[in-house]
This record gives structure tokens, sequence and C-alpha cells, in this order.
């Protein structure tokens, strides 16, 4: 018989029925054994009963965390005694290129590739791995040579795409690495693992963890924002769902709080005609009273997350104005962000409110930028999406640079997985198609804890193969973290039996080579 | 047992005819003489000799801390012995195997100068100390007898504690050789530095001084500097270094490949040219890799910066002061918390890492006030965001206070300036951020003494220097 784990009644164990020992004793001991039973496990039971009635409900459940959490930020970094050692970036910046730049054509420079142009690419490089649907039928592999040319920029001669000349303005500020690498070879389960470190959808994204670890730095905006970039219908725009912001099995408190790139930044966030906002306080107080006589009684630790973020909402009435006005902006910004940054939406926009935001103490802001995906008319997409996003880059880094924000701010760029050298469907001079790519893709990073002025590892000559320093995804954000004073072994959450984190159940390591 | 007390009463005896100890001082006087003759007997030319002399000499760094260890423990039991007598016994016992000791050592110590070529004022100097050394060791051994008998009281005190001070002094010597002489300064505080008036090298920012010079003082000057000068090559300025040693120039500027000291230092370390030489670490490769970009791009003189490389945070970390445990008052600084609307966020699980004074949340209403009542925590506020604040030149008072503070963001405050020379008793701030505000440059200026500061912000203000035509220049200086 299976006993309760609180049970300790160790006589259980023995079975004197099943001893080889006369009958007679085995009934006298049967009487006994009831009568001493029955009030021995009586006293216990009874003493149990008045313990959980002394601890309350709390004691029984495993949820801790939920229960003690009497308000917003209450639970914090100390809770979790986190940072676990002192951290070089306070918050961070993570600027998304969903649908999978082509490092091929930015900035992983292959030069004699233009010697191989419609030569397909050997077998051997290729491998047999197991291509998308989308080529796996193609007759031949031809090699498309990069139809921009590069040049060498800064003191550290980084050879940068002509396609993003501030780019290159800046290599000297960054931290280059051509070796990221991941598993997946389509786009849903490549950016859900890039963002949660799981294929799988029910995971919390890097942006829930930090905040379910670090806290909050101001409790008058989210922790965690999400800012989406307009849509370009000339791109070819994958979707971009809130699973990708999603706090998974952390309370929802952790979930980004996307900001909408056109309209009002949050919906329904002016107070209706009529009601000022005081009437409004008013009405929060008895929800939030009506919710807490709902978890008194469930006991349900999301009814937590909901206060606070009812809470949220109404500091965000006067936050979000505040942060969201842009008139009080010196001309240098504009001259440094373009005109086009006056415009919500823009990707320019989002990098302008990411450094607002930063300033005022968002943890973690995750602009993402969709449209990168190319299957075809490479030279006819790459430069207006470029375009959209070169400067943005350059303008963020260069502008926590000055106002000595990037001295603690860490930035990241990079998508979900690069894209084949080879063409998708026809090759000719002036144009190609380019396949999604998991062997290797550039991203970068710098601020914070970055090492910056270098490139980090490197591919083969077809930009096919990491032949030098491998990142992968776990080791990418096992670095993210640890820039931000965090342990990835150590931050974990217990959920379905597992201590659950961010880099998942196989070994990652922080890339030393990348940090300051 | 009988043998044992006859052979103490005859040794007794002979002790104390007058005699004996007679001939016992002139034997050990001759000695000494012989060995205050030894560095003539003995030329170190700087010239390596047999292997086997070598192989033995480098067995002197280990046998030297026997002779230290019995030494410094001769006055311990001595003192000792005036409460348990049977400690004075061993005190002879042990000073007589310093004696001992310090023979060995000394010999090891001449096979490996004279083995290894070693020659300099430095190595000189070493030696005359352990020369000296076990010359008063023995002085002590003979000197003994008669402070015991109280005949001579103060020959033997006096003489054993010169002694232990010849002994410092000749291991700080011995310890320069092997690890150059500023390695126990190095790291020094620098209140301390300033007190004890050690200054730091030149002030020059050239990438030379800021980047090589330093690898070659803690690598290299040790045998190739003023004190010593093996192989007549000397690394200690940037003349001597491009002059070159009794096999030529050593630097071939703008080809590292035909330099000969960069082929010296990356041979395999079992190679018998490989430099530094006898066993000393190598240089580490980030080091090689600094002195190969210089000496390809030219090994100029003057040169700040190096194409390539990226030095702005390998300038090594300032030993930080830890801050005092706050634990203790985080009731304290809760309460606080919740009434000015400030936070103090612990900046990791490690109390000595201090808090940071985040203000967003009150920004706007947070002025001199509120600042002034988070003195009392002071001490333990490593970083203060004070950025967007209601605070005035008044909080310089304020923060001067804040003894530990790293970073300090004042940015878009209504501070102009004046007093901010104030901060410059904060001796461990080295990121100030003062964009968006209203100082200049003449208040700046009066930061400039403040050698930890290795980052000031100046973007949007008046003191933001006008020579910058491109307002996306950053401003970040590395030396104000």
């Amino acid at each position: 018989m299976k006993q309760h784990p609180l049970c300790t009644d160790t006589d259980h164990g023995h079975d004197v029925m099943k001893l080889p020992v006369p009958s007679e004793l085995k009934r006298e001991w049967a009487t006994l054994q009831t009568r001493r039973h029955f009030l021995g496990r009586t006293g216990k039971v009874l003493g149990w009963a008045a313990v959980a009635s002394l601890f309350g409900d709390r004691a029984l459940r495993g949820d801790t965390d939920g229960a003690n959490n009497t308000g917003p930020g209450a639970q914090t970094g100390e809770h979790l005694r986190l940072p676990h050692f002192a951290p070089k970036a306070k918050r961070a910046i993570y600027l998304f290129m969903s649908g999978g730049p082509s490092q091929v054509d930015l900035l992983d420079y292959k030069p004699h590739l233009l010697d191989l142009y419609d030569k397909d690419i050997p077998d051997s490089v290729r491998g047999a791995q197991q291509l998308t649907g989308m080529t796996a039928g193609q007759a031949r592999f031809p090699i498309a040579p990069s139809h921009w040319s590069f040049k060498r920029y800064g003191k550290t001669g980084t050879w940068v795409s002509d396609l993003l000349p501030n780019t290159g303005r800046m290599v000297d500020d960054l931290a280059i690495i051509k070796s990221t690498n991941t598993e997946a070879i389509n786009h849903e389960p490549a950016i859900m693992l890039m963002n949660t470190g799981n294929m799988n959808a029910g995971k919390p994204c890097l942006g829930s963890w930090l905040s379910y670890g670090l806290g909050s730095m101001n409790d008058n905006l989210p922790t965690f924002m999400v800012l989406q970039s307009k849509l370009n219908t000339k791109e070819n725009n994958q979707p971009v769902s809130s699973r990708l912001w999603s706090s998974g099995f952390l309370s929802s408190e952790y979930a980004g709080v996307g900001l909408r790139s056109a309209g009002d930044p949050v919906l329904y966030l002016t107070d209706p005609s009529g009601v000022d906002r005081e009437v409004r306080r008013n009405m929060l107080d008895a929800v939030n009273e009506i919710n807490r006589q709902t978890f008194q009684e469930l006991g349900d630790p999301e009814t937590h997350a909901r206060i606070a973020q009812y809470e949220m909402a109404y500091r965000l009435q006067t936050s979000v104005p505040e942060l969201a006005v842009l008139s009080k902006e010196p001309k240098s910004t504009w001259d440094l962000y373009g005109d086009e940054a006056k415009e919500p939406g823009t990707f320019a926009y989002n990098c302008l409110m990411a450094r607002r935001m930063a300033e005022r103490g968002v943890r973690f802001t995750q602009v993402y930028k969709r449209g990168w995906d190319m299957h075809d008319n490479v030279t006819g997409i790459l430069p207006i999406i470029c375009g959209e996003t070169d400067r943005g880059c350059y303008a963020l880094v260069t502008d926590l640079k000055q106002r000595g924000l990037l001295d603690d701010t860490l930035v990241i760029w990079a998508g979900e997985f690069g894209r084949t050298v080879y063409s998708q469907g026809g090759l000719s001079k002036e144009n190609y198609g380019r396949d999604h790519h998991p062997r290797c893709f550039t991203t970068w990073m710098t601020g914070g804890g970055v090492r910056t002025g270098i490139t980090y590892g490197e591919t083969d000559d077809y930009s096919y193969n990491v032949v030098k320093d491998p990142v992968t995804v776990r080791d990418f954000n096992a670095t993210i973290l640890h820039c931000l004073g965090i342990d990835h072994n150590k931050l974990t959450y217990n959920f379905q039996g597992l201590d659950q984190k961010l880099t998942g159940p196989v070994p990652a390591s922080v890339v030393k080579g990348l940090l300051a | 047992m009988k043998i044992h007390r006859r052979f103490a009463a005859i040794s007794k005896d002979f002790l104390q005819n007058s005699k004996t100890v007679r001939i016992a001082w002139i034997v050990s006087l001759a000695f000494s003489a012989a060995l205050v003759l030894l560095p003539w007997l003995v030329n170190l030319d700087g010239k390596p000799h047999a292997d086997w002399q070598q192989f033995l000499g480098r067995f002197h760094p280990l046998a030297v801390h026997l002779p230290i260890g019995f030494l410094l423990l001769v006055p311990l039991l001595e003192i000792a012995g005036s409460f348990r007598s049977a400690l004075r016994e061993a005190a002879g016992f042990i000073l007589g195997l310093a004696f001992v000791a310090f023979l060995l050592a000394l010999t090891l110590g001449m096979l490996l100068a004279y083995g290894s070529g070693e020659a300099g004022a430095q190595v000189t100097r070493h030696m005359a100390g352990g020369i000296a050394l076990t010359i008063g060791v023995l002085l002590c051994i003979l000197a003994r007898p008669s402070w015991l008998q109280r005949s001579v009281v103060l020959f033997y005190p006096v003489l054993l504690a010169c002694m232990v001070g010849l002994l410092f002094w000749t291991a700080d010597q011995g310890g320069s050789i092997t690890h150059g002489s500023n390695y126990l300064t190095a790291y020094m505080p620098t209140t301390l530095k300033r007190i004890t008036m050690i200054s730091a090298n030149s002030s020059s920012t050239s990438f030379y001084a800021m980047h090589i010079n330093p690898i070659f003082d803690s690598n290299c000057v040790a045998c190739h500097g003023a004190t010593k000068t093996s192989g007549g090559l000397r690394l200690d300025s940037l003349d001597l270094l491009m002059k070159g040693g009794k096999d030529g120039p050593v630097i071939v500027a703008g080809d590292a490949e035909k330099s000969l000291l960069l082929r010296r230092v990356t041979l395999p370390p079992d190679h018998k040219q490989f430099m530094p030489a006898e066993g000393r670490p190598p240089l580490r490769p980030e080091e090689v890799k600094l002195i190969e970009a210089w000496i390809q791009q030219g090994a100029s003189p003057t040169a700040a910066t190096l194409a390539g490389i990226s030095t702005a945070d390998e300038r090594p970390e300032l030993p930080l002061r830890p801050v005092a445990d706050y634990r203790a008052l985080m009731p304290e600084i809760q309460q606080m918390q919740q009434t000015q609307g400030a936070k103090l966020i612990p900046v990791s699980s490690k109390p000595e890492d201090g808090l940071i004074l985040f203000t967003v949340d009150a920004a706007s209403s947070f002025g001199d006030a509120p600042l002034a009542s988070f003195q009392r925590f002071g001490p333990y506020i490593v970083e203060a965001e004070l950025g967007r604040t209601a605070i005035t030149n008044a909080s310089f008072d304020t923060l001067k206070q804040f003894t530990h503070l790293r970073a300090l963001h004042l940015e878009e405050t209504r501070i102009t300036g004046d007093g901010l020379g104030k901060l410059t008793s904060l001796s461990q701030l080295t990121y100030l951020n003062l964009s968006g505000t209203q100082v200049t440059e003449q208040s700046v200026r009066a930061l400039s003494s403040m050698k930890n500061l290795r980052h000031i912000y100046l973007y949007n203000t008046p003191a933001q220097p006008a020579a910058n035509p491109n307002p996306t220049q950053p401003i970040a200086r590395s030396q104000p």
C-alpha cells in the first residue's frame, strides 16, 4: 500500500501476518494491533489536522511564490537571491530580425564565391542535411554570391556589406558573431527556440525569465516591453505571435507588454469621457478587493498576477504618455535617427522608444522587425529592409553610447536563422532567392559586458558550416544571461517536476570570448 | 642514556672551555671572511655556465624558504623561552638549522646566478644580503651562549633583530628579481599609494605607455632592466627597447615576424631560448597579441590606439572596495523605499557588491531633501541613478558622503556644476553621467584630479567639446 508522504507511521511497513509464526499468535497480534493502531493513528491524524489549520492552506501548497506575493514588485531578485554576481549590464535591448537575415549578403563576407557563380555547392559541404520542403526538391543548388560589394570599416577593418553603411560606422563597437547556429529550420520552431530556448510553445521567453529573475527597476512601467515594427507589404512577413513574449509557466506578470505600432500605444489607456482618475481608482480598489476574496477562496496565484496587471495598467495611464511624447527630444535626436523616427511604428521610432525605455528603467525591451524571409527577389527586398533598419540600429547604439547608457545596457541584434548560400529557385546575375539556413547565421551584441571590436567564430568558404567557435542558441542565451549577472544554471523554476531553465536540459556554456 | 649524558657533559665543557671558544670564533671569522670574498671569487659575468649548475641552482627558490622560516622562528622561541625553558633550548637548535639552511640556500643561489648568467645591481644586492645573513646567523650562534649566561646581554638580541630586518630586505630583493620591482605595490589602494608616494608610471596616454610598457614591466624588466641587464637588453624604456641588446635590435617596426623579441616570447615554452627564461610564467596570449599588433603597426611611440585592438576595458580592473554588510538594515531600507518612492536594490546576491539607488519611480519629486535622507545608507550605495530627478547642486554635499560610489547618474538634472569639485573625494567613482545638464567645462575641470574616473558623459551640455562638429560622436573620454 502506498503511504501518503506525510504519514510517518513506520510500523506500517512490517506485515506480521506474513511472518512464519503460529496462527494463534497472529490472531492475538491482530487484536492488539487493531486497538493500538486505532489509538495511535487517531492521535497522529488529529495532530496533522491541527498543524494544517495552524499554517493555513499555504503550508501544504507547493507554490509559495505566488502565495507570498502581496503586490507588484514584491517578488524581486532579492527573493531569488539574484543577480548571482555583480552584472555588467542592468538592462537589455533585443533587436529581433524576424524571418532570418541573410548572413552572406550582410556580414559574413565570402569574396571568392564570385568565382563560383552558378556552380553547384559541393555535396561534402551540404552533407546529409535535411532541407526544407521549399528547396529539397531542387535539381541543383547553384551558388549565389552576394549581389552587393563589401567594404572594410573601422579600426578593426571589419568587412560589412554596402547594404549596411551605418552598421559599418559602428563596427568597432560590436561583437559580431558569425558562428551562431540553431537546430530548427522553420520559422516558428526556430523563433521559439531563440526566444524561449525550446522549439515547443509554452516555455517562458528570455524577457520573462529576466523580469522573473531580476525584477523591476521602475514600478510605473512594465519590466519587459515588446515593440513591433510596422509591416512593409513588399516584404515577406512571417507572423510574430504573443507566444514569443509569453511567460509560459511563470506567472503572467512576467509576460512582455506589447506597445501597438499604430494609434494609442496601449489600447483603452485614456479614460473614457466622464470617468476621471479618481473614479477609476475607486473602481480598481473594488475590483482588487473582489480579486483578493477570490484568492482567499481558491488560492490560485494567477489571481495575484491579475491584480498586479490591473495596477500596472493604472500606472501606465500616466507613464506611457510621458514615454511616448517625443516633442522634448533635441534636434540632434532627429539628426541621428532620421525623420522616420517621428512616425510611430517605424523601426527607427521603436529604436528611439527603446532608448527612452532604457533611460526609464525598463529591464528588457524587444523590438521585432519582420520581413527578412527572402525566398526570392533578394535584390529587390533586401535593400528595402536594410534601409529600414540599418540607421535605426546605428542610431540606437550611438545614442546609448553618447548618453552613457551603453556601459550598462546590452544590445543584441539577431534573427532566428540564416539563409542558404545557394539560390532557391532561379539564379540570375540580377536576382536570386535564399532558403532557411540553420547551420550558421550572423548576430551581434554590444554594450555592458560585451567585448567589442571583435568578430567571433568563423564559417567555411561557403558560409554554410561553422568551422571555428560555434555558438549554439543555448550558448547565446547563456551569454546574454551572464551579462545581466545571471548564472543560467541557477535561474530555474520548478515546473512539471523539472527545474526548468531558459537554456533547457542540454548543457549550455557562456561564450567567454564574447565577454569584456 | 649514559652515553648521551656523558656526551652532553663533554660538549658543555667544550663550549665553556675558553680555548675552544676562541678557536670557534677564529674559525668562524675566517669562514665569514671567505664568504665576504665570495663575490670576488665567483665572478658573476652575466654569461650562462654549466647546465648542472642551473639545474641545481633552480632549487634555490625552493630551498630559500627554509632558512627564512627557521630564522623567524628563533626570536619567537627565545621570547616564548622565558615562559617555557624547553622552547629556549629548541631556539639554539633551530638557530643551528637556520645556519645550515642558509649555507645551502646561498650555495644554490650562487649556482643559479653563476650558472644562468644573472647579473646586475639587484642580483648583487640579493647576494650580499644572503652572505650577510649567513655570517650574521653564524655570529648569533657564537654570541648566544654568553647571552644565555647573561655575561653579554645586548649583543645577541640586537644582532638577531638586525638579521630579521636584513632578512626582509634580502627577501624583497629576491622577490623583485622574480616578479618585478612593482609587484608588491601594483595593486596598492590608491590612497595608500598617495601616502607612500609611490607614483604611477608615466602619465602618457600612448598605446606603448598604456599597454606595452606595463607588460614588459611586469614580465621582463626584472632581468632586462637597470638593476639587471641580461643579454645587454633593457626593456624599461622605449628608447632602450628600440636600441636592442648585444644581438642587435629586438624590434623591427612594422614587421612582427622579424622582431626578435616577439620570436623569443612565442617559442615553445620548453625551448632553450624561450622568454621569459628560467621557468618564469610565459606572457599571456592577449599580451603577445598586443605586442604583435603594436610592432606590426609600426611600433609607434605616440599612437594611442591600434587597429583591431580594443583595450578600452582591458585596463586592470580597479580593486573595488567591498561594501559592508547591509543586510541588518534591510527593514529600515524597505521602510525608506515606501516613504521616499526610491528603491535601494542589491547589485547582486553578495552584500559586498553594495546597493543601487533607483529613483526613476519618484523621479520628478525626488529632490535634495529625499536624497539627503538616504545619507545614512551612503556607504552601502555603489551606484546612484539620479537622472531626471529634481536634485540640484546642493546635493553634492550629500553625494560626497556616499564613499563607495562607483557610478553616478545625474543626467538631465538641474545641476549646473557649481560644487562639482566636492565629488573629488569619491575615490571609487569611475562613471559620471552629466548629459543634458548645464555643467560647464570649467566646473568639470575640477574633477581632473580623480584618477579612477574613467567615463564622463557630457552629451548635450555646455561642457561638450565645441571642437566636435559631429553631434553623433561619443563624448566618452578615457581620462578627464
